[in-house]
Protein backbone atom coordinates (compact mmCIF):
# COMPACT_ATOMS: atom_id res chain seq x y z
CA UNK A 1 0.00 0.00 0.00
CA UNK A 2 1.16 3.24 -0.70
CA UNK A 3 0.03 6.01 2.03
CA UNK A 4 2.56 8.88 0.52
CA UNK A 5 1.59 11.98 2.11
CA UNK A 6 2.14 14.24 -0.81
CA UNK A 7 1.88 17.47 0.37
CA UNK A 8 -0.36 18.92 3.56
CA UNK A 9 -1.68 22.21 3.90
CA UNK A 10 -4.52 24.19 5.79
CA UNK A 11 -7.56 24.95 4.23
CA UNK A 12 -8.87 28.16 5.49
CA UNK A 13 -11.77 28.75 3.26
CA UNK A 14 -13.72 26.01 3.98
CA UNK A 15 -16.73 26.70 6.62
CA UNK A 16 -16.99 25.25 9.51
CA UNK A 17 -20.32 23.48 9.31
CA UNK A 18 -21.50 21.70 12.28
CA UNK A 19 -23.79 19.10 11.27
CA UNK A 20 -24.24 16.50 13.85
CA UNK A 21 -24.57 16.18 18.03
CA UNK A 22 -22.93 13.04 18.75
CA UNK A 23 -22.25 11.32 22.47
CA UNK A 24 -20.10 8.49 21.72
CA UNK A 25 -19.14 7.88 18.05
CA UNK A 26 -16.75 8.96 15.82
CA UNK A 27 -18.29 9.64 12.74
CA UNK A 28 -16.27 9.59 9.49
CA UNK A 29 -18.15 10.28 6.58
CA UNK A 30 -16.09 10.42 3.07
CA UNK A 31 -17.50 11.20 -0.37
CA UNK A 32 -15.72 10.10 -3.19
CA UNK A 33 -15.99 11.62 -6.72
CA UNK A 34 -14.03 10.12 -9.36
CA UNK A 35 -13.30 11.74 -12.67
CA UNK A 36 -11.13 10.14 -15.68
CA UNK A 37 -8.01 11.09 -14.45
CA UNK A 38 -8.15 11.75 -10.68
CA UNK A 39 -10.47 10.74 -7.77
CA UNK A 40 -11.23 13.38 -5.26
CA UNK A 41 -11.46 12.51 -1.72
CA UNK A 42 -13.45 14.47 0.87
CA UNK A 43 -13.58 12.99 4.01
CA UNK A 44 -15.66 14.66 7.21
CA UNK A 45 -14.79 13.11 10.89
CA UNK A 46 -17.27 14.30 13.24
CA UNK A 47 -16.34 12.97 17.09
CA UNK A 48 -18.87 12.57 19.49
CA UNK A 49 -18.92 14.33 23.25
CA UNK A 50 -17.15 11.67 25.16
CA UNK A 51 -14.05 10.95 22.11
CA UNK A 52 -14.23 14.76 21.24
CA UNK A 53 -11.42 15.33 23.99
CA UNK A 54 -9.40 11.95 23.21
CA UNK A 55 -9.41 13.07 19.74
CA UNK A 56 -8.47 16.70 20.27
CA UNK A 57 -5.47 15.51 22.52
CA UNK A 58 -4.42 13.26 20.23
CA UNK A 59 -3.95 16.15 17.54
CA UNK A 60 -2.89 18.21 20.17
CA UNK A 61 0.17 16.92 20.60
CA UNK A 62 2.11 19.74 23.36
CA UNK A 63 -1.30 20.14 25.22
CA UNK A 64 -1.42 23.37 24.86
CA UNK A 65 -4.96 23.15 23.84
CA UNK A 66 -4.55 24.76 20.32
CA UNK A 67 -3.86 23.03 16.91
CA UNK A 68 -0.89 24.89 15.48
CA UNK A 69 0.29 23.91 11.92
CA UNK A 70 2.99 21.06 12.31
CA UNK A 71 -0.04 19.27 14.42
CA UNK A 72 -2.37 19.95 11.60
CA UNK A 73 -0.39 18.22 9.00
CA UNK A 74 0.53 15.20 11.67
CA UNK A 75 -2.81 14.70 11.99
CA UNK A 76 -3.88 14.83 8.22
CA UNK A 77 -0.81 12.32 7.68
CA UNK A 78 -2.40 10.43 10.18
CA UNK A 79 -5.92 9.22 8.47
CA UNK A 80 -4.39 9.47 5.29
CA UNK A 81 -2.26 6.55 6.38
CA UNK A 82 -5.49 5.32 7.53
CA UNK A 83 -7.05 5.53 4.12
CA UNK A 84 -6.19 3.13 1.52
CA UNK A 85 -7.11 4.19 -2.08
CA UNK A 86 -6.74 1.85 -5.07
CA UNK A 87 -7.71 1.16 -8.87
CA UNK A 88 -7.39 -2.00 -10.63
CA UNK A 89 -5.24 -2.88 -8.19
CA UNK A 90 -3.10 0.11 -8.02
CA UNK A 91 -2.77 1.51 -4.75
CA UNK A 92 -2.63 5.39 -5.49
CA UNK A 93 -1.08 7.70 -3.27
CA UNK A 94 -3.33 10.86 -1.60
CA UNK A 95 -2.42 14.13 -3.05
CA UNK A 96 -2.56 17.95 -2.03
CA UNK A 97 -4.04 16.45 1.33
CA UNK A 98 -6.09 19.60 2.73
CA UNK A 99 -7.52 19.38 6.49
CA UNK A 100 -9.60 22.30 8.72
CA UNK A 101 -9.80 21.65 12.44
CA UNK A 102 -12.10 23.56 14.60
CA UNK A 103 -11.00 24.69 17.66
CA UNK A 104 -10.91 22.59 20.95
CA UNK A 105 -14.42 24.66 22.50
CA UNK A 106 -16.32 23.85 19.31
CA UNK A 107 -15.48 20.06 19.78
CA UNK A 108 -16.36 19.77 22.87
CA UNK A 109 -20.43 19.16 21.93
CA UNK A 110 -19.66 17.02 19.50
CA UNK A 111 -20.61 19.31 16.70
CA UNK A 112 -16.99 20.21 15.45
CA UNK A 113 -16.22 18.93 12.22
CA UNK A 114 -12.75 18.23 10.84
CA UNK A 115 -12.56 18.40 7.25
CA UNK A 116 -9.93 16.31 5.08
CA UNK A 117 -9.72 16.78 1.43
CA UNK A 118 -7.78 14.87 -0.99
CA UNK A 119 -6.76 14.25 -4.34
CA UNK A 120 -4.94 10.99 -6.07
CA UNK A 121 -3.87 10.80 -9.48
CA UNK A 122 -4.76 8.16 -11.91
CA UNK A 123 -2.11 7.19 -13.70
CA UNK A 124 -3.71 7.06 -17.25
CA UNK A 125 -6.64 7.41 -18.95
CA UNK A 126 -8.08 4.62 -20.66
CA UNK A 127 -11.52 3.03 -21.42
CA UNK A 128 -13.71 0.25 -20.15
CA UNK A 129 -14.13 -1.31 -16.91
CA UNK A 130 -12.37 0.03 -13.68
CA UNK A 131 -12.53 -0.92 -9.96
CA UNK A 132 -11.94 1.52 -7.21
CA UNK A 133 -11.40 0.32 -3.85
CA UNK A 134 -11.45 2.61 -0.82
CA UNK A 135 -10.56 1.41 2.95
CA UNK A 136 -10.45 3.33 5.92
CA UNK A 137 -9.46 2.26 9.63
CA UNK A 138 -9.12 5.45 11.00
CA UNK A 139 -9.64 5.03 14.51
CA UNK A 140 -12.08 1.57 14.04
CA UNK A 141 -12.64 1.66 17.74
CA UNK A 142 -15.08 4.15 18.28
CA UNK A 143 -16.14 5.62 14.73
CA UNK A 144 -19.22 5.19 12.34
CA UNK A 145 -18.49 5.33 8.91
CA UNK A 146 -19.94 6.34 6.27
CA UNK A 147 -18.83 5.89 2.22
CA UNK A 148 -20.27 7.53 -0.76
CA UNK A 149 -19.85 8.03 -4.27
CA UNK A 150 -20.58 10.99 -6.19
CA UNK A 151 -22.30 11.45 -9.11
CA UNK A 152 -19.25 11.84 -11.61
CA UNK A 153 -19.80 15.42 -13.10
CA UNK A 154 -18.41 13.99 -16.30
CA UNK A 155 -20.45 12.17 -18.62
CA UNK A 156 -18.11 9.95 -19.99
CA UNK A 157 -17.92 8.08 -16.51
CA UNK A 158 -20.78 5.70 -15.75
CA UNK A 159 -20.56 3.77 -12.19
CA UNK A 160 -21.67 0.56 -12.69
CA UNK A 161 -21.73 -1.09 -9.02
CA UNK A 162 -21.28 -0.58 -5.26
CA UNK A 163 -20.11 -2.98 -2.79
CA UNK A 164 -19.66 -1.82 0.93
CA UNK A 165 -18.99 -3.94 4.27
CA UNK A 166 -21.38 -3.54 6.93
CA UNK A 167 -20.04 -1.14 8.73
CA UNK A 168 -18.73 0.62 5.61
CA UNK A 169 -15.48 0.59 6.25
CA UNK A 170 -14.91 -0.18 2.92
CA UNK A 171 -16.20 0.27 -0.49
CA UNK A 172 -15.34 -1.20 -3.52
CA UNK A 173 -17.34 0.51 -7.24
CA UNK A 174 -16.81 -0.53 -10.67
CA UNK A 175 -17.19 2.06 -13.36
CA UNK A 176 -17.18 2.45 -17.21
CA UNK A 177 -15.39 5.27 -19.11
CA UNK A 178 -16.77 5.57 -22.09
CA UNK A 179 -15.14 3.93 -24.40
CA UNK A 180 -15.59 6.45 -26.97
CA UNK A 181 -13.93 8.99 -25.28
CA UNK A 182 -9.94 7.91 -25.89
CA UNK A 183 -10.66 6.82 -29.86
CA UNK A 184 -12.73 10.80 -30.40
CA UNK A 185 -10.02 12.24 -28.74
CA UNK A 186 -7.39 10.45 -31.12
CA UNK A 187 -9.35 11.60 -34.19
CA UNK A 188 -9.37 15.18 -33.20
CA UNK A 189 -5.35 14.95 -32.03
CA UNK A 190 -4.75 13.52 -35.33
CA UNK A 191 -7.05 15.85 -37.70
CA UNK A 192 -5.24 18.27 -35.79
CA UNK A 193 -1.59 16.79 -36.57
CA UNK A 194 -2.59 16.39 -40.21
CA UNK A 195 -4.09 20.21 -40.34
CA UNK A 196 -0.71 21.08 -39.08
CA UNK A 197 1.07 19.21 -41.25
CA UNK A 198 -0.54 20.42 -43.99
CA UNK A 199 0.33 24.27 -42.78
CA UNK A 200 3.77 22.88 -42.46
CA UNK A 201 4.62 22.17 -46.18
CA UNK A 202 2.67 25.02 -47.85
CA UNK A 203 4.66 27.46 -45.56
CA UNK A 204 8.13 25.14 -47.29
CA UNK A 205 6.57 25.74 -50.28
CA UNK B 1 -44.12 23.96 32.92
CA UNK B 2 -45.20 23.48 29.25
CA UNK B 3 -47.27 26.19 28.60
CA UNK B 4 -50.47 24.34 26.87
CA UNK B 5 -52.75 27.14 26.43
CA UNK B 6 -49.94 29.60 24.87
CA UNK B 7 -48.91 26.98 22.28
CA UNK B 8 -52.83 26.21 21.63
CA UNK B 9 -52.86 29.74 20.53
CA UNK B 10 -49.78 29.80 18.80
CA UNK B 11 -50.68 27.35 16.57
CA UNK B 12 -54.46 28.50 16.18
CA UNK B 13 -53.85 32.25 15.42
CA UNK B 14 -51.08 31.74 12.34
CA UNK B 15 -53.59 29.32 10.56
CA UNK B 16 -56.79 32.00 11.14
CA UNK B 17 -54.63 34.73 9.93
CA UNK B 18 -52.97 32.97 7.00
CA UNK B 19 -56.45 31.93 5.92
CA UNK B 20 -58.15 35.00 5.73
CA UNK B 21 -55.71 35.52 2.46
CA UNK B 22 -56.43 34.30 -1.07
CA UNK B 23 -55.48 30.73 -1.21
CA UNK B 24 -55.17 30.79 -5.17
CA UNK B 25 -52.00 32.82 -4.51
CA UNK B 26 -49.49 31.60 -2.48
CA UNK B 27 -46.99 33.88 -3.48
CA UNK B 28 -49.33 37.05 -2.67
CA UNK B 29 -49.95 35.32 0.25
CA UNK B 30 -46.60 34.92 1.29
CA UNK B 31 -45.56 38.68 0.26
CA UNK B 32 -48.79 40.08 2.14
CA UNK B 33 -47.84 38.68 5.37
CA UNK B 34 -43.82 38.51 5.17
CA UNK B 35 -44.76 42.97 4.73
CA UNK B 36 -47.57 42.86 7.54
CA UNK B 37 -44.51 41.31 9.75
CA UNK B 38 -41.71 43.54 8.90
CA UNK B 39 -44.01 46.57 9.21
CA UNK B 40 -44.02 45.26 13.08
CA UNK B 41 -40.15 45.55 13.52
CA UNK B 42 -38.28 48.77 15.09
CA UNK B 43 -35.14 49.44 12.06
CA UNK B 44 -32.61 48.26 15.04
CA UNK B 45 -34.76 44.82 14.32
CA UNK B 46 -35.04 44.69 10.88
CA UNK B 47 -31.58 44.96 10.52
CA UNK B 48 -31.02 42.38 12.71
CA UNK B 49 -33.26 39.95 10.71
CA UNK B 50 -33.24 40.90 6.97
CA UNK B 51 -30.11 39.98 4.68
CA UNK B 52 -28.99 41.11 0.96
CA UNK B 53 -30.44 37.94 -1.27
CA UNK B 54 -26.84 37.66 -2.36
CA UNK B 55 -25.52 37.40 1.05
CA UNK B 56 -24.04 34.02 2.58
CA UNK B 57 -26.87 33.91 4.94
CA UNK B 58 -28.82 31.62 2.95
CA UNK B 59 -26.52 28.67 3.78
CA UNK B 60 -26.15 29.34 7.83
CA UNK B 61 -28.50 26.91 8.64
CA UNK B 62 -28.78 24.13 11.20
CA UNK B 63 -30.26 20.68 13.11
CA UNK B 64 -28.33 22.07 16.13
CA UNK B 65 -29.16 24.04 18.88
CA UNK B 66 -28.70 27.91 20.07
CA UNK B 67 -25.14 27.78 22.18
CA UNK B 68 -23.64 25.24 19.78
CA UNK B 69 -24.88 26.86 16.12
CA UNK B 70 -25.29 30.68 16.22
CA UNK B 71 -28.07 31.47 13.65
CA UNK B 72 -28.41 34.81 12.11
CA UNK B 73 -32.11 36.43 12.36
CA UNK B 74 -34.18 37.48 15.16
CA UNK B 75 -34.75 34.79 17.84
CA UNK B 76 -38.62 34.34 18.95
CA UNK B 77 -38.09 34.70 22.31
CA UNK B 78 -36.57 38.10 21.92
CA UNK B 79 -39.92 39.48 19.85
CA UNK B 80 -43.25 40.73 21.39
CA UNK B 81 -46.19 38.55 21.34
CA UNK B 82 -47.62 40.54 18.49
CA UNK B 83 -44.39 40.59 16.54
CA UNK B 84 -43.97 36.92 17.34
CA UNK B 85 -47.92 35.91 16.17
CA UNK B 86 -46.75 38.21 12.57
CA UNK B 87 -43.55 35.79 12.41
CA UNK B 88 -45.58 32.75 12.66
CA UNK B 89 -48.35 34.23 10.49
CA UNK B 90 -45.53 34.33 7.92
CA UNK B 91 -44.44 30.97 8.08
CA UNK B 92 -48.05 29.72 8.59
CA UNK B 93 -48.88 31.42 4.82
CA UNK B 94 -46.15 29.88 3.25
CA UNK B 95 -46.80 26.36 4.69
CA UNK B 96 -49.62 24.09 4.07
CA UNK B 97 -51.79 23.44 6.91
CA UNK B 98 -50.36 20.34 7.82
CA UNK B 99 -46.87 21.47 6.93
CA UNK B 100 -47.58 24.15 9.76
CA UNK B 101 -48.59 21.77 12.41
CA UNK B 102 -45.84 19.83 11.58
CA UNK B 103 -42.98 22.96 12.24
CA UNK B 104 -45.31 23.67 15.94
CA UNK B 105 -44.94 19.97 16.38
CA UNK B 106 -40.89 20.08 16.35
CA UNK B 107 -41.35 23.39 18.23
CA UNK B 108 -43.24 21.69 20.90
CA UNK B 109 -40.97 19.11 21.01
CA UNK B 110 -38.31 20.99 21.87
CA UNK B 111 -39.99 22.42 24.67
CA UNK B 112 -40.43 19.16 26.00
CA UNK B 113 -37.43 18.23 25.34
CA UNK B 114 -36.31 21.95 27.60
CA UNK B 115 -38.47 20.83 30.17
CA UNK B 116 -37.04 17.11 30.34
CA UNK B 117 -33.11 18.76 30.65
CA UNK B 118 -32.23 17.30 27.29
CA UNK B 119 -32.34 14.03 25.18
CA UNK B 120 -30.21 10.71 26.11
CA UNK B 121 -28.52 11.29 22.44
CA UNK B 122 -28.03 15.31 21.50
CA UNK B 123 -27.19 16.96 24.47
CA UNK B 124 -27.95 18.38 27.61
CA UNK B 125 -29.96 21.73 28.51
CA UNK B 126 -27.37 24.53 29.33
CA UNK B 127 -24.66 22.33 28.39
CA UNK B 128 -21.28 24.63 28.19
CA UNK B 129 -20.61 25.01 24.00
CA UNK B 130 -17.94 27.02 22.76
CA UNK B 131 -20.09 28.99 20.10
CA UNK B 132 -23.23 30.87 19.72
CA UNK B 133 -23.15 32.61 23.42
CA UNK B 134 -26.12 32.69 25.52
CA UNK B 135 -24.59 30.48 28.40
CA UNK B 136 -24.66 27.12 26.99
CA UNK B 137 -27.18 24.71 24.93
CA UNK B 138 -30.84 25.76 24.78
CA UNK B 139 -34.21 24.52 23.91
CA UNK B 140 -37.08 24.99 23.72
CA UNK B 141 -39.63 27.15 21.76
CA UNK B 142 -38.11 30.94 22.14
CA UNK B 143 -35.14 29.14 20.23
CA UNK B 144 -35.99 29.51 16.57
CA UNK B 145 -35.20 32.22 14.12
CA UNK B 146 -36.63 33.96 11.40
CA UNK B 147 -34.55 35.66 8.60
CA UNK B 148 -35.80 37.21 5.51
CA UNK B 149 -33.39 37.39 2.55
CA UNK B 150 -34.22 39.96 -0.16
CA UNK B 151 -36.97 42.02 0.02
CA UNK B 152 -40.35 40.16 -0.27
CA UNK B 153 -41.33 41.00 -3.66
CA UNK B 154 -44.24 38.98 -6.11
CA UNK B 155 -41.47 39.09 -9.18
CA UNK B 156 -37.86 39.64 -7.34
CA UNK B 157 -36.50 36.27 -5.80
CA UNK B 158 -36.02 36.34 -1.82
CA UNK B 159 -36.17 34.02 0.51
CA UNK B 160 -37.62 32.78 4.10
CA UNK B 161 -36.00 31.19 6.50
CA UNK B 162 -37.27 30.04 9.99
CA UNK B 163 -35.32 27.59 12.19
CA UNK B 164 -33.55 25.97 15.72
CA UNK B 165 -32.93 22.96 16.79
CA UNK B 166 -34.47 20.50 14.34
CA UNK B 167 -35.87 22.58 12.32
CA UNK B 168 -34.34 24.48 9.24
CA UNK B 169 -37.34 25.72 6.70
CA UNK B 170 -35.77 27.73 3.97
CA UNK B 171 -38.27 28.67 1.17
CA UNK B 172 -37.11 30.58 -1.74
CA UNK B 173 -39.68 32.88 -3.86
CA UNK B 174 -38.98 33.58 -7.45
CA UNK B 175 -41.97 34.93 -8.67
CA UNK B 176 -44.82 31.95 -8.64
CA UNK B 177 -42.71 29.72 -7.37
CA UNK B 178 -42.15 28.76 -4.15
CA UNK B 179 -39.18 26.15 -3.69
CA UNK B 180 -38.65 24.71 0.18
CA UNK B 181 -35.01 22.92 -0.36
CA UNK B 182 -33.12 22.62 1.11
CA UNK B 183 -35.00 21.92 4.17
CA UNK B 184 -34.32 19.76 7.33
CA UNK B 185 -37.47 18.41 9.67
CA UNK B 186 -36.52 16.81 12.74
CA UNK B 187 -37.21 15.66 15.88
CA UNK B 188 -36.54 15.05 19.49
CA UNK B 189 -38.25 13.72 21.37
CA UNK B 190 -39.58 11.53 18.24
CA UNK B 191 -43.11 11.00 20.52
CA UNK B 192 -44.28 12.79 23.05
CA UNK B 193 -47.98 13.69 24.69
CA UNK B 194 -49.48 16.98 24.67
CA UNK B 195 -53.04 17.99 26.30
CA UNK B 196 -53.52 14.14 25.94
CA UNK B 197 -52.98 13.92 22.54
CA UNK B 198 -49.65 11.82 21.53
CA UNK B 199 -47.67 13.70 18.98
CA UNK B 200 -45.19 12.28 16.83
CA UNK B 201 -44.24 14.66 14.23
CA UNK B 202 -42.33 12.75 12.27
CA UNK B 203 -44.76 9.37 12.90
CA UNK B 204 -46.41 9.48 9.46
CA UNK B 205 -43.16 9.49 7.19
CA UNK B 206 -41.96 6.49 9.73
CA UNK B 207 -45.28 4.90 9.21
CA UNK B 208 -45.82 4.88 5.78
CA UNK B 209 -41.89 4.37 4.70
CA UNK B 210 -42.20 0.93 6.75
CA UNK B 211 -45.46 0.12 5.07
CA UNK B 212 -43.86 0.27 1.92
CA UNK B 213 -40.71 -1.74 2.29
CA UNK B 214 -43.50 -4.41 3.92
CA UNK B 215 -45.62 -3.99 0.61
CA UNK B 216 -42.09 -5.22 -1.27
CA UNK B 217 -41.90 -9.17 -2.08
CA UNK B 218 -38.75 -10.43 -1.27
CA UNK B 219 -37.04 -9.79 -5.09
CA UNK B 220 -37.54 -6.15 -4.42
CA UNK B 221 -36.68 -6.06 -0.78
CA UNK B 222 -33.28 -7.78 -1.85
CA UNK B 223 -32.92 -4.57 -4.06
CA UNK B 224 -34.34 -1.60 -1.80
CA UNK B 225 -32.46 -3.05 1.33
CA UNK B 226 -28.63 -1.89 1.05
CA UNK B 227 -26.25 -4.37 2.66
CA UNK B 228 -24.72 -1.82 5.15
CA UNK B 229 -25.62 0.03 7.58
CA UNK B 230 -26.35 3.84 7.55
CA UNK B 231 -26.49 5.65 10.66
CA UNK B 232 -26.29 9.22 9.71
CA UNK B 233 -27.50 11.35 7.04
CA UNK B 234 -25.31 11.09 3.58
CA UNK B 235 -26.14 15.06 2.57
CA UNK B 236 -26.87 17.12 6.11
CA UNK B 237 -26.29 20.25 6.39
CA UNK B 238 -23.07 21.71 4.48
CA UNK B 239 -23.63 19.24 1.82
CA UNK B 240 -24.99 20.97 -0.17
CA UNK B 241 -24.38 20.77 -4.14
CA UNK B 242 -23.64 16.92 -3.59
CA UNK B 243 -25.19 14.39 -5.97
CA UNK B 244 -24.55 10.62 -4.67
CA UNK B 245 -24.87 7.68 -6.56
CA UNK B 246 -28.26 5.89 -6.15
CA UNK B 247 -28.64 3.00 -4.80
CA UNK B 248 -31.72 0.51 -3.78
CA UNK B 249 -34.98 -0.06 -5.66
CA UNK B 250 -35.57 2.29 -8.67
CA UNK B 251 -39.31 2.77 -8.87
CA UNK B 252 -39.55 1.49 -12.28
CA UNK B 253 -39.49 -1.84 -10.56
CA UNK B 254 -42.28 -1.48 -8.19
CA UNK B 255 -45.89 -1.72 -8.95
CA UNK B 256 -48.40 0.89 -9.31
CA UNK B 257 -49.80 0.52 -5.45
CA UNK B 258 -46.25 0.38 -4.49
CA UNK B 259 -45.29 3.87 -6.53
CA UNK B 260 -48.39 5.31 -5.13
CA UNK B 261 -47.09 4.37 -1.73
CA UNK B 262 -43.29 5.82 -2.56
CA UNK B 263 -45.17 9.02 -3.66
CA UNK B 264 -46.57 9.35 -0.35
CA UNK B 265 -43.69 8.96 1.91
CA UNK B 266 -42.22 11.84 -0.19
CA UNK B 267 -45.23 14.06 0.16
CA UNK B 268 -44.58 14.41 3.98
CA UNK B 269 -41.67 16.42 3.32
CA UNK B 270 -43.16 17.85 -0.10
CA UNK B 271 -46.38 18.92 1.45
CA UNK B 272 -45.12 20.61 4.05
CA UNK B 273 -44.91 23.31 1.53
CA UNK B 274 -48.19 25.36 0.75
CA UNK B 275 -50.67 23.25 -1.28
CA UNK B 276 -49.98 24.48 -4.32
CA UNK B 277 -46.53 25.04 -4.81
CA UNK B 278 -46.33 21.10 -3.11
CA UNK B 279 -48.33 20.09 -5.91
CA UNK B 280 -46.22 21.33 -8.64
CA UNK B 281 -43.37 19.43 -6.85
CA UNK B 282 -45.06 16.30 -6.26
CA UNK B 283 -46.13 16.14 -10.05
CA UNK B 284 -42.09 17.02 -10.87
CA UNK B 285 -41.62 14.20 -8.86
CA UNK B 286 -43.93 11.95 -10.29
CA UNK B 287 -42.49 13.29 -13.56
CA UNK B 288 -39.12 11.61 -12.94
CA UNK B 289 -40.34 8.44 -10.88
CA UNK B 290 -38.75 5.80 -13.03
CA UNK B 291 -35.55 7.54 -12.38
CA UNK B 292 -36.29 7.76 -8.56
CA UNK B 293 -34.61 4.97 -5.79
CA UNK B 294 -35.82 3.88 -2.94
CA UNK B 295 -32.99 2.43 -0.50
CA UNK B 296 -33.44 0.96 2.93
CA UNK B 297 -31.20 0.18 5.44
CA UNK B 298 -31.85 -1.35 9.24
CA UNK B 299 -34.76 -3.30 10.58
CA UNK B 300 -38.26 -3.62 8.53
CA UNK B 301 -40.35 -4.18 11.70
CA UNK B 302 -41.69 -0.68 12.67
CA UNK B 303 -40.67 0.50 16.03
CA UNK B 304 -37.19 -0.31 15.21
CA UNK B 305 -34.33 1.50 13.73
CA UNK B 306 -34.12 1.95 10.33
CA UNK B 307 -32.84 4.39 7.73
CA UNK B 308 -34.07 5.40 4.25
CA UNK B 309 -33.84 7.42 1.30
CA UNK B 310 -35.95 8.34 -1.86
CA UNK B 311 -33.92 9.89 -4.05
CA UNK B 312 -34.45 11.33 -7.96
CA UNK B 313 -33.36 13.40 -10.60
CA UNK B 314 -34.96 16.61 -8.24
CA UNK B 315 -35.57 14.83 -4.95
CA UNK B 316 -33.22 13.56 -1.79
CA UNK B 317 -35.05 12.73 1.21
CA UNK B 318 -33.22 11.06 3.84
CA UNK B 319 -34.32 9.47 7.17
CA UNK B 320 -31.96 8.66 9.88
CA UNK B 321 -32.43 7.85 13.71
CA UNK B 322 -29.33 9.10 15.76
CA UNK B 323 -26.75 7.02 17.59
CA UNK B 324 -29.67 4.17 17.80
CA UNK B 325 -32.15 6.95 19.50
CA UNK B 326 -36.04 6.33 17.97
CA UNK B 327 -36.66 8.86 19.86
CA UNK B 328 -34.22 11.29 17.87
CA UNK B 329 -34.54 11.26 14.33
CA UNK B 330 -32.89 13.50 11.30
CA UNK B 331 -34.28 13.98 8.41
CA UNK B 332 -33.07 16.06 5.15
CA UNK B 333 -34.54 17.37 2.18
CA UNK B 334 -33.35 18.92 -1.13
CA UNK B 335 -33.13 19.31 -4.55
CA UNK B 336 -29.88 18.55 -6.31
CA UNK B 337 -31.19 20.80 -9.38
CA UNK B 338 -33.13 23.64 -7.60
CA UNK B 339 -31.68 24.36 -3.94
CA UNK B 340 -32.13 27.68 -2.67
CA UNK B 341 -34.29 28.09 -5.91
CA UNK B 342 -31.09 27.74 -8.26
CA UNK B 343 -32.63 27.18 -11.39
CA UNK B 344 -35.13 29.78 -10.86
CA UNK B 345 -32.65 32.46 -10.06
CA UNK B 346 -30.35 33.77 -12.64
CA UNK B 347 -26.95 34.79 -11.17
Amino acid sequence: MIHRLAAVAVLVSLPIVADAHRLDEYLQATRLSIGVARVDVEIDLTPGVSVARDVFDVIDADRDGRINAAERDAYAREVSHAIALSVDDLQLAMRDVAIQIPEREAMSEGVGTIRLRASATLPRVRSGRHRLAFVNTHRPESSVYLVNALVPTDPRIHIATQQRDPAQHRLTLDYEVDPSWPRAWSLVAALLMGAALAVTRRAKV
Amino acid sequence: MFRTAWISLALALPIAIASRLPASAPTANIVAAANAFLTTLGDAERAKGTFAFGSSQKTNWSNLPSGIYQRNGLRMGDLTARQRDAALALVAAALSRSGYKKITDIMNGDEVLKNAGGGRTGGRQGASAGRGGRGGVQFGRDEYYIALVGAPSATAPWMLMFGGHHLAINITVVGPNNVMTPSLPAAQPAKYVLNGETIRPLGRENDKAFALINALDAAQRSQAILTYEVKDLVLPPGADGKVIQPEGIPASALNANQQAMLLDVASEWVGILNDEASAAKMAEIKANLSRTYFAWSGSTKNGELAYFRIQGPTVVIEYAPQQGDLDHIHTIYRDPTNDYGAKLVKP
